[in-house]
């Protein structure tokens, strides 16, 4: 009976925090469209359901009505494969991500997430990091040269800022003393000034903009980069193949921001309200992440986008010994117990 | 050749970050400026009596057709949109169309028709929209094409006023 109830709490789990993230991830990409139509002076799609709410839908049923190509002498079992494998670690992030201390559910004790991993920091960047995969083998399979550039260019990139990434992350996990996304969290409950953002401001500078180019952003969205690659990796995909790589940069996307608000925000927690119930936490938590998906839109309509030898120099000459420095230090201050 | 000399940039311009600031902060502003597209259906083109919208024909408050079906205007369309076959009638002007056709996937706006007209029968409108779902429903018939004299005397007006000047 009890195994019974636990396979039934997860399985609800898994349905409302997936479901709502992919969700998000669908309203995304109409965000996405607003805001740069704002930007630019325009309404942007409102002509399906009030306000253009269900426009993600009516794109969805265009995708799947698309003609599904391939081209010639692809690579069938990667090109198939690839769309799956740019998705599927994205969205197993999210499995990991805590959104309230205490979960209402029955039976159910610990933090409001499908999984609560001592380690997992680890999880979501070990699969964030796979992600490359599907795209440089979605490139090579698709037997263009567009592609096949795209998908150099997001290897390189990907491998010079997930250091500074990491790096920047490793000072978080000193001061927290613990590589569980909860009780990191935990760390920063009550007070604003309990954020990590205060005591660790070069560390967000560096982990917010190495996710932007982790999760090939504007200004560092070099594995697409239109004027020179056509759409990059994903030049040749059409129909629900493309639409999956969209919803995995998506969902990838909401991952990076959940740890963002997590390591610097406060996570789930509610500034001056410890004990907050687990609605109010989620909806906080949701609140940052909505903060943060809209400063992504937004950066990409306002910056130009670099040119890939400057990338290289930022990721390495900058980035680096800019992370390693503040390893170094924050290690020092941790080890003398000033914080 | 030509030596371009860099400006030296300062610790500030070199972090770049303020610049970026600048934009964020300037984009976000932009978000709240009036909107510039039309929202077309509901916001019709603005139309005056210069527009040349599709020709139609004008018909005399008594209801009589003013169209003497004399053929200048067939003869005048560079797109051979119009087809005219006339008929006796024992009004005074003793001739009408009894079948005027205007094509309107061939029509070119161009407004020839009008100025070949002797009668001001043939009028440029103000009516623009055009969209069906079959090739023959674009074959505008007489009684399609029929407009009320009062309702296109802004553009007779204007057509007189134009002439005048040569």
């Amino acid at each position: 009976m009890d195994m019974l109830i636990s396979v039934l709490v997860i399985l609800a789990k898994i349905t409302c925090i997936f479901g709502g993230v992919i969700t998000l991830a669908a309203l995304t990409t109409l965000a996405e469209r607003k805001v740069s139509a704002w930007i630019q002076f325009r309404h942007g799609p409102n002509r399906v359901g009030p306000w253009g709410i269900l426009q993600p839908l009516a794109d969805g049923v265009k995708f799947i009505y698309k003609e599904e190509l391939v081209p010639d002498g692809a690579n069938q079992v990667m090109f198939y494969l690839a769309p799956a494998m740019v998705a599927m670690p994205a969205m197993m992030g999210i499995a990991v991500l805590p959104f309230a201390a205490v979960s209402p559910l029955y039976q159910d004790t610990g933090p409001l997430a499908i999984a609560n991993l001592d380690l997992s920091v680890l999880f979501i960047l070990a699969f964030s990091g796979l992600s490359i995969y599907g795209v440089i083998l979605g490139g090579w399979a698709s037997n263009s040269k567009f592609s096949l550039l795209g998908a150099l260019r997001a290897s390189a990139q990907m491998i010079s800022y997930e250091l500074a990434l990491l790096l920047s992350v490793a000072a978080i996990l000193l001061m927290a003393g613990s590589a569980n996304l909860v009780d990191i969290a935990n760390d920063q409950q009550g007070s604003i000034f309990n954020w990590y953002i205060w005591k660790q401001p070069l560390a967000f500078l560096l982990f917010l903009i190495a996710t932007f180019a982790e999760t090939n952003r504007h200004p560092f969205d070099f594995a697409e980069c239109e004027p020179e690659l056509v759409a990059g990796f994903h030049t040749e995909y059409s129909s629900m193949r493309f639409a999956l790589f969209f919803l995995g940069e998506y969902c990838a996307i909401i991952v990076m921001c959940a740890m963002t608000c997590t390591f610097f925000l406060g996570g789930f927690h509610v500034p001056f309200w410890a004990d907050a119930p687990w609605f109010v936490q989620a909806g906080m938590f949701l609140a940052k992440i909505c903060f943060f998906l809209f400063l992504f839109i937004w950066v990409r309509w306002t910056l130009p986008r670099f040119r890939f030898d400057q990338l290289m120099g930022l990721g390495w000459k900058t980035f680096l010994p800019l992370a390693l420095l503040n390893l170094f230090v924050t290690g020092a201050l941790v080890a003398a117990g000033v914080y | 050749m030509a030596i371009v000399k860099r400006k030296e940039l300062s610790i500030g311009e070199k972090l770049y970050l303020p610049a970026i600031f600048r934009g964020l902060s300037m984009t976000f502003r932009q978000m709240f400026k009036k909107r510039v597209t039309r929202q077309y259906p509901e916001e019709p083109l603005p139309v005056n009596e210069v527009t040349r919208g599709q020709p139609r024909l004008a018909v005399n408050d008594d209801g009589t057709i003013r169209c003497v079906s004399c053929g200048l205007c067939e003869a005048a369309c560079p797109a051979y949109a119009i087809t005219i076959d006339g008929q006796e009638t024992d009004r005074f002007i003793e001739r009408e169309p009894e079948r005027f056709d205007i094509d309107m996937l061939r029509c070119i706006l161009c407004g020839f028709c009008e100025e070949a007209c002797p009668k001001d029968a043939i009028l440029m409108s103000d009516e623009l929209e055009l969209a069906d779902f079959s090739r023959e429903a674009l074959i505008y018939d007489v009684e399609r094409l029929k407009r009320p004299v009062s309702q296109l005397r802004p553009r007779l007006d204007y057509v007189y006023k134009v002439n005048e000047r040569w």
